[in-house]
């Protein structure tokens, strides 16, 4: 029953023919002899090439050398050769040089150098083509054979109560399958994990641009992502530092952190307005530790409702007057957090600031979790 | 019926491709040899024929050693010549021995390309006169152009 509903059984032979893959390989087995003719060819310009090395090393030796002389293609003349250490070597397009018989060799040395590069090359084409044309060969043994392909689709939640183990083990093979549907069988599973790792990598890559421009956007602080981000980062830190507070990093992240964040509260401004579900709640956190002092006035006159400036004013208020009631550190302390402002943040800062705000916490609560909040109490106590 | 006309055009045709036209190619590159041949002696000929008219005794050329690379010869007398009479035979023969040497070998050459054009015309004929009787078995119309021709 599951197997009618899932899979589909095709031959491979119906994928590829017998006939077609034995033509592909016989093709390849062309080409194969073909550049190994060519390789014959190039191992024997490099025997003569050997020769005539050895041959301009000896030339020198003695004054002249009997020979015939070539006159014509049918004809010669019995002579001798004169000035054995003067060379006449072609350049290539028809030029000339005088070279000695020392000179002579280096050239012909340097010629022996690019044909065996090119011999090298070769031989390396051949080795791929004969992987292609074993490869071939399988094909079509394995069609001739009869063997087939069988391919099930995964079929997302289709069964409930299967739980997600089934359908996890047939959901990775099956896709892989279809990728490879054009390729043999016997490389299949290798196939698969090639796809998979490279599917991993693209996601690194993916990750690491995206990671790229939120630090470049930054200072521009309208992308969205890049604050967030960044709020992350810095609630790390936060959390690290949380307890053990040093008077010194008070006071330099006062000075250099509040006015960062300043240029940010002012973007956000805009940008919580347009999405007020997700970042409405940061950006009041932030803004409301930053900005405590000067907005504290405007949030109490300003009006309370659901509005997100009105949240975030109304928050403000709540640190100020930690900040004001407790010590100088304090206000560095939420500064340098309100910059990098998240759900958990916010949630220090309730705490804190509760027991003196009602109404505001009242508001904010709604919209956060209120696990974080506990949390936070506990170690701030 | 058919079926036994279908497997005699096949036949010709296969006649035709795997035997008519790799024959005419081998002709074709025999004479192209031959050519070659004709060429080199007329240019030994041109040559011996230059050294009389100029009464070279002695001569400084460069021989190739191979892979382009020259080397100077010298050649003290000119007057006798070694000519290749083929199968890797070379005879030893003063200018006008070697000019009437040349000029038989140039005869003979010219014979040859003789028959080997003769050889490709006829093989051309039959490939025509194949193609023809296929052309005959699936009753195609004849060419007009051949009843036309009048004397």
């Amino acid at each position: 029953m599951e197997e009618a509903r899932k899979g589909t059984v095709t031959s491979l032979a119906s994928l590829f023919p017998v006939e077609e893959a034995q033509k592909a390989s016989k093709r390849m087995q062309d080409a194969i002899t073909e550049k190994e003719n060519e390789l014959g060819r190039l191992r024997d310009f490099i025997t003569d090439n050997n020769n005539l090395i050895n041959l301009v090393q000896k030339l020198p030796e003695e004054l002249n050398h009997d020979i015939m002389v070539p006159f014509g293609k049918a004809a010669f003349f019995p002579g001798r050769l004169i000035h054995t250490n003067e060379f006449l070597v072609l350049l290539g397009e028809g030029y000339f040089a005088e070279r000695t018989s020392k000179q002579t060799i280096d050239i012909l040395k340097r010629r022996g150098n690019t044909l065996d590069s090119q011999v090298d090359a070769l031989e390396a084409m051949i080795k791929d083509l004969k992987a292609e044309a074993s490869f071939f060969n399988v094909t079509a043994s394995e069609a001739a054979e009869g063997l087939v392909e069988i391919r099930e689709d995964y079929v997302e939640e289709k069964s409930i109560k299967g739980e997600s183990k089934p359908g996890d083990i047939t959901h990775d093979p099956p896709s892989f399958y279809e990728a490879n549907e054009g390729k043999a069988a016997t490389d299949d599973e290798e196939f698969a994990r090639m796809m998979a790792k490279l599917d991993e990598l693209e996601e690194e890559e993916l990750a690491a641009e995206s990671d790229n421009k939120s630090d470049n956007n930054e200072e521009a602080a309208a992308d969205i992502e890049a604050i967030s981000h960044q709020r992350l980062n810095n609630s790390l830190q936060d959390t690290e530092d949380f307890q053990p507070r040093i008077p010194l990093e008070h006071t330099n992240n006062k000075s250099t952190t509040m006015k960062l964040p300043e240029k940010y509260n002012r973007q956000e401004d805009i940008t919580d307005q347009l999405n007020f579900a997700g970042l409405a709640v940061q950006s009041k956190v932030r803004e409301g530790k930053n900005l405590a002092h000067n907005v504290e006035d405007f949030t109490l006159g300003k009006n309370p409702p659901s509005h997100p400036e009105a949240k975030e004013k109304a928050e403000a208020a709540a640190p100020s007057k930690s900040e004001a009631q407790h010590q100088t550190s304090r206000p560095s302390f939420d500064s340098h957090k309100a910059f990098t402002g998240s759900i958990v943040e916010h949630t220090e800062n309730l705490q804190t600031t509760s027991a003196k705000q009602t109404s505001n916490s009242s508001q904010v609560s709604g919209s956060q979790p209120s696990k974080p909040v506990s949390r936070f109490k506990m170690q701030r106590r | 019926m058919d079926s036994l006309h279908q497997a005699k055009v096949q036949k010709f045709e296969e006649f035709v491709d795997q035997r008519l036209k790799p024959d005419l190619v081998r002709a074709i590159a025999e004479r192209d040899k031959v050519f070659e041949q004709q060429k080199i002696f007329s240019d030994l000929r041109r040559n011996i024929e230059n050294l009389e008219k100029n009464s070279v005794t002695s001569l400084r050329t460069l021989v190739d050693i191979g892979s382009e690379v020259y080397l100077q010869a010298e050649v003290p007398d000119t007057q006798r010549i070694f000519v290749d009479i083929g199968l890797g035979f070379h005879v030893e023969f003063t200018w006008s021995e070697a000019l009437n040497y040349i000029t038989q070998r140039e005869e003979k050459i010219a014979r040859q390309i003789e028959e080997y054009t003769q050889l490709i015309a006829s093989i051309k004929a039959q490939i025509k006169l194949v193609l023809e009787g296929i052309r005959e078995i699936i009753q195609l119309p004849a060419e007009k152009s051949l009843p036309e021709r009048i004397f």
